[in-house]
């Protein structure tokens, strides 16, 4: 039997044991227990993927465990998603992403989205080979003021470029924070090419997702 | 000495005069396409035009051996039955589909390979390859590993998942990609290849953990070793010190590493085992976004800590100035002035 006080902390740990089952009822416990679907979200599942991005970064879970682990979190979420309040359901901060033209490896990109959206932002995913006036289109048409570009491979990066130059062709650089990510990219990279910051990993992008909205 | 003479004996652990210099993975250069006038998508799929390129890495670079079979590590993947996207100068052709992603019934590797896809213009580019170069030059060929393949076949996210979740299907999916690997290798020496390179990028640290390595992938290779007659060198990319003594225990004859591994502690354990070790300069930070300097630094570094085959960590980015890869070269003559 749960309590409301230890519901959550079990939500954590179902999503840190990659159980998914285990989740998502979970989750239905807690809102027959009273807690607030919002609270179950953040103090429960959001804080056993926070915990997993910590195992990441120290070695303890690689990409198998962060992909389970991330399944648990969304079947979760799914449960709990129709019980919070509209109030609640604020409008959240846009981030359109893609993997850039000339690149299908995606695996990194989902990463990224999966962090950003456990850190509360709204994620555009455009997928993968995806034209450089695409990203500029799409964070027009939604209004987000985020783009980030994802590539693992050294042969398309050139393509990044092209999207800060079409920003500043289309004179609307300064209403976009763009961040780039991937194996062959690196801070001097972003430099270069005139983003505006760079990030090594999944739980970095979305701390400096964070970073550059506090920028405008 | 000899060039081939040179790569031959080093790869069998000889002492030699110089340690040879060259690339491993790949050199599809845009600046190295246009001085040879074999460019991209042609150099991808005709013969001539390829054979030209992989001379141009001996003709332009200093390379002191060259590839063959391509410039991207989709040749097993499009046999199996992957589209691939269309190459252009700058950018190699990719996967663009996971033809097994919904169900691995029906994954066959087929015995006559050598005829499909992009295997009978490779069986001509040896051919063009053997009559230009002789015996003064030694000849690799490549191909994805089993992992990647796999990765390839049903998705990577995919495969990850099921590496936790059903290892059996992963280990039916690994074995139909070692059985591809050993034909390609096979393949390879049969057309008059010196040595072959296996690319394992999805098997790296970066994605899985050493026990899943040791698990899944080691016993791959070593399966690839133990059934093929032609020396293997194997290439994984990111930080790969913590699964080098695996790479090396799988009996390849050398290892391939990137700048984030530990070069010389690499060698330390690559020696020991009677292995020998390719790299490690950057090739996004180097060879593609760095100065000449910076090239000849890391190259300068990588010799120092006791490199057995000066290379570049991963394959060449098509936008590399050939400046940026000649300064392997120059490092490597001016470290035995």
């Amino acid at each position: 039997m749960h309590k409301k006080e230890t519901v959550l902390a079990d939500m954590a740990r179902a999503v840190v044991d990659m159980d998914e089952t285990a989740a998502a009822k979970l989750a239905e416990t807690s809102i027959e227990l009273g807690v607030d679907a919002y609270t179950g979200i953040n103090d429960g599942l959001v804080k056993g993927m926070n915990i997993v991005g910590e195992k990441y970064d120290n070695e303890e879970y690689f990409i198998p465990e962060l992909l389970l682990c991330s399944d648990a979190m969304t079947a979760g979420i799914d449960v709990l998603r129709p019980h919070l309040p509209v109030k609640e359901q604020k409008v959240k901060e846009k981030i359109v992403i893609g993997v850039i033209q000339g690149d299908t490896h995606d695996i990194g990109k989902n990463l990224v989205k999966i962090m950003l959206e456990t850190s509360g932002f709204e994620v555009v995913d455009l997928g993968r080979d995806v034209a450089p006036q695409k990203f500029v289109d799409t964070a027009v048409e939604v209004n987000a003021r985020l783009i980030g570009l994802s590539t693992l491979m050294t042969t398309t990066m050139g393509k990044m470029e092209e999207v800060i130059r079409l920003l500043e062709d289309q004179g609307i650089r300064d209403r976009f924070r763009v961040m780039v990510g991937g194996e062959p990219v690196s801070k001097g990279f972003a430099d270069r090419i005139g983003a505006d910051a760079y990030a090594l990993n999944g739980t970095e992008a979305a701390k400096t997702a964070l970073e550059l909205v506090a920028t405008f | 000495m000899n060039l081939k003479r040179r790569v031959l004996d080093k790869l069998a652990g000889k002492e030699v005069d110089k340690t040879p210099v060259g690339c491993t993975t790949s050199y599809g250069v845009i600046e190295v396409m246009k001085k040879c006038g074999a460019e991209r998508p042609l150099a991808d799929t005709d013969p001539e035009a390829l054979s030209t390129l992989a001379m141009a890495g001996y003709e332009h670079l200093g390379f002191e051996w060259i590839k063959a079979m391509g410039w991207d590590i989709t040749v097993v993947s499009e046999v199996f039955g992957c589209a691939l996207s269309d190459p252009t100068i700058s950018m190699t052709c990719s996967v663009k589909s996971h033809p097994f992603c919904d169900s691995i019934d029906g994954i066959h590797w087929p015995k006559d390979f050598d005829k499909r896809g992009r295997f009978p213009v490779y069986q001509r580019q040896f051919e063009i390859l053997k009559e230009k170069v002789g015996d003064s030059l030694a000849i690799y060929g490549q191909c994805e590993g089993p992992l990647t393949v796999g990765g390839n076949l049903v998705g990577i996210e995919s495969i990850m998942r099921s590496i936790l979740t059903d290892v059996e299907k992963v280990r039916t999916i690994i074995a139909a990609g070692t059985q591809a690997v050993i034909d390609c290798a096979n393949f390879a020496e049969r057309c008059g290849a010196d040595y072959f390179n296996i690319c394992e990028p999805t098997s790296g640290p970066a994605l899985i953990s050493p026990k899943m390595w040791e698990a899944l992938v080691q016993p791959a290779i070593a399966a690839i070793v133990e059934n093929t007659d032609i020396p293997i060198v194997l290439h994984v990319c990111s930080n790969t010190d913590k699964i080098i003594p695996m790479m090396c225990d799988t009996g390849v004859a050398a290892i391939s590493i990137e700048e984030a591994a530990n070069m010389k502690q690499a060698v330390e354990i690559a020696h020991a085992r009677d292995v020998r070790v390719f790299g490690n300069v950057s090739t996004s930070r180097a060879l593609f976004m760095g100065t000449p300097q910076e090239c000849y630094d890391e190259a300068t570094n990588a010799l120092k800590d006791g490199v057995d085959f000066l290379t570049p960590g991963c394959g060449i980015p098509p936008g590399s100035p050939m400046e940026n890869i000649l300064q392997l070269k120059r490092a490597r003559d001016d470290y035995y002035q």
